[in-house]
């Protein structure tokens, strides 16, 4: 009897020690065959579904373009891209844990929703992982919420509205606002109205829509009871589509200017030609003298792959993924504190016309902007955009249109 | 100047209300005959708008009105026959549980078919145009979609009251036992409600596609209002969905005109505030089957 409890009790012995010596020969081959090419994981948060997920899928392939340039290795280590769903802020979160514990990723570039940033920044600074968001535009990304440890490449509101309120300005001074309800479109709608009040202008009208909004009709009526100068929106995505179809729809396009805090070129497309109308700020177009041999050689490489010209939201994630792999190649490490101090200090040539850099006391990507235009006649299904100007004119520093210290919250210094 | 305003707002809600109650139609009738809530109702719509945006260069505005939701209601009875009906006589649960899973399997598709990006789709040309009478404001366009529903109401109505076929289904609806000991194939009749049901909203999308942007997610825009609408309306009640319909697109205009930021809370407001009154919506029925 005793025997019989016995001998399971020594045969649970011994394979325990043949499991443990088969993991030690596992790890040890594994570990020898991962010296060889232990590959260098990056992970990338975009979204794969949802309202943004046009947005993702553009910025996906703007990174993988970044990838190909580098030939896919740095000093022989093979890059890997691991890109995980950003869609909503409960799952970005989780996903932004897996990159980090499980796929031990040396950074993560990404986000679109400034939503989803903010709630990965905290991860990111706890567990000393650069971020590079490369699409977010929410104020406090690179002020009030600012860590040591993300960068922001895509515009404040701050920066569009300066860009942008010259040309829109020209059309008079009584202005309707209609702005998303929530955080990225009230600030952007606080900062316009900032600068129309600063020149004696009127805000004769403004709303708020719920984000994902289909039907503009009566937001439109109201618009045309109040007969404004210019209509300046803080809308995007679907939600800029469907209001551009249905002001075109009521008679509206080219008799009440339009402007919106971004316009991303795949939501004017999806609007069509006749209901596309504007003058919008810009971070980047695939068009345009104002593209250095750079730029015009990523729009090519990106043509030439995925048979469409690159959107601003493929560029923002190109240039995140490239500025992330320079520092690691420059540095020839995957130290976080080396490469947040490449980055900190590195002027990023060749991708706009005057050097860009992040600065140092708050991570936002200092670069210039252009005033776009759509265009009169559309030549093709993708050229809408027409350069009016690239902002700060020649002449005035790029930080001009950026918040200075004194204007920001961010208080890095204390951290 | 502000009641010409407010005139004008009733008036744009009662034709939004139109096109609530035509996304809304179709599911109505598929939980009135079949009992079954068809989660999947915004994907078939979606596929409306994607079929029409793929037709139209052949067939043109009108041809595609027809033929987009003929191909949806050929998708419908395919779902239908393969997927559905082996669970009629199972738990409820389970056919609702397919119908989500259904809608998530189609949105992929059609993101795996035709692309995540959206695809421009503008109101056919001889109605590009806006009528201006008084206060009222309308697109020529809006105006199309109000016809096309009420033809299309009228047409339900009469094909559930006045036909054979009619009696059949809501015979069938109520003691389907009864009809197939009378001789009548239930399952047939079965297949052929969903399949309407599916085309309706296929009807709905072809309509929509000019109003809304044509990407995969038009499906969750059209399914939230749908559910609201049916419910608010009395599950199953044709009556209910119009009357509910058209309250839910005046209360939208009404809140955008005096506090937007709430215009997309106000439906759901709405909802609560007659289901505490009428648990079963306006002209919700008592069910013998949900006793």
């Amino acid at each position: 009897m005793t025997n019989t409890i016995h001998k399971p009790k020594r045969r649970g012995a011994r394979s325990r020690r043949a499991l443990l010596a088969m993991t030690v020969c596992g790890s040890l081959l594994g570990a020898l065959t991962a010296h060889a090419a232990n590959p260098i994981r990056i992970g990338l948060l975009l979204p794969k579904s949802g309202t943004y997920a046009v947005q993702g899928a553009q910025g996906h392939q703007g990174a993988m373009i970044a990838l190909q340039d580098f030939g896919g290795k740095i000093n022989g280590r093979p890059i890997k891209i691991v890109w995980y769903d950003e869609n909503g802020p409960q799952t970005t979160q989780q996903n932004m844990h897996k990159l980090i514990e499980q796929d031990h990723v040396v950074g993560v570039t990404g986000g679109i929703s400034s939503g989803d940033i903010l709630a990965v920044m905290p991860i990111a600074e706890r567990s000393k992982t650069p971020l590079i968001a490369t699409g977010p535009n929410a104020t406090e990304i690179t002020g009030a919420k600012c860590n040591h440890y993300t960068f922001r490449v895509d515009l404040p509101n701050y920066t569009t509205t300066r860009t942008i309120y010259p040309s829109l300005a020209k059309n008079g001074k009584n202005w309707y606002f209609i702005s998303a309800s929530y955080a990225w479109g009230i600030d952007g709608y606080k900062q316009m109205k900032g600068l129309l009040d600063a020149h004696g202008g009127k805000v004769v009208g403004a709303d708020e829509t719920p984000l994902g909004t289909s039907d503009f009709s009566s937001y439109i009526l109201k618009v045309v009871s109040k007969n404004p100068d210019a209509l300046f929106l803080g809308i995007g995505g679907s939600d800029l589509t469907n209001f551009l179809k249905q002001f075109h729809q009521m008679g509206l396009t080219g008799k009440i200017p339009v402007s919106s805090l971004v316009a991303n070129d795949t939501d004017l497309w999806a609007a069509g030609k006749d209901a596309a109308t504007g003058v919008y700020p810009k971070i980047w177009n695939y068009t345009g003298d104002q593209n250095t041999e750079k730029s015009k050689q990523f729009a090519k490489a990106f043509e030439d792959k995925y048979g469409k010209p690159p959107e601003s939201e493929a560029w923002q994630d190109y240039f995140g993924m490239s500025a992330l792999l320079t520092a690691i190649k420059q540095t020839g490490s995957t130290d976080p504190g080396k490469l947040i101090s490449f980055l900190e200090s590195h002027k990023f040539e060749g991708y706009k016309q005057r050097p860009i850099y992040f600065r140092k006391w708050d991570h936002q990507l200092i670069q210039p902007t252009l005033v776009a235009e759509v265009r009169k006649t559309i030549p093709d299904q993708y050229n809408y955009f027409e350069i009016d100007s690239v902002q700060p004119a020649a002449g005035k520093p790029l930080e001009s249109i950026y918040p200075n210290k004194s204007e920001s919250n961010c208080h890095m210094d204390s951290n | 100047m502000d009641a010409m305003l407010l005139t004008s707002q009733l008036v744009n809600g009662l034709v939004l209300g139109f096109l609530f109650v035509l996304i809304a139609v179709g599911l109505s009738i598929i939980f009135g005959m079949l009992g079954l809530v068809n989660f999947a109702h915004g994907a078939f719509f979606a596929l409306g708008a994607y079929f029409a945006w793929t037709l139209r260069p052949y067939v043109g505005d009108v041809g595609v009105l027809f033929l987009a939701p003929v191909c949806v209601f050929a998708v419908g009875v395919v779902a239908e026959r393969l997927l559905l009906r082996p669970l009629y006589d199972k738990e409820p649960l389970l056919s609702l549980l397919l119908t989500f899973g259904l809608a998530l399997f189609i949105e992929e598709a059609i993101r795996t078919i035709w692309g995540s990006i959206g695809h421009p789709y503008d109101a056919p040309d001889f109605l590009s145009g806006f009528v201006h009478y008084g206060p009222v404001f309308v697109t020529q366009y809006r105006l199309a979609v109000l016809g096309i529903t009420v033809l299309l109401l009228i047409g339900i109505w009469l094909l559930l009251e006045k036909t054979r076929f009619g009696r059949i289904i809501r015979a069938g609806s109520r003691d389907g036992e009864m009809v197939n000991m009378l001789g009548v194939n239930l399952k047939r009749v079965f297949t052929l409600v969903f399949g309407l049901g599916t085309a309706l909203a296929g009807i709905a999308g072809v309509l929509a596609a000019p109003l809304w942007s044509v990407v995969p997610s038009i499906s969750e825009q059209a399914i939230m209002p749908a559910f609201v609408v049916v419910t608010i309306g009395g599950l199953g009640s044709l009556r209910g969905a119009i009357v509910s319909g058209l309250l839910v697109g005046i209360s939208v205009a009404l809140a955008i005109q005096f506090w937007p930021a709430a215009s997309s809370a106000v439906m759901y407001l709405l909802m609560v505030a007659i289901l505490l009154v009428r648990p079963r919506g306006l002209f919700g029925e008592t069910w013998e089957r949900f006793e």
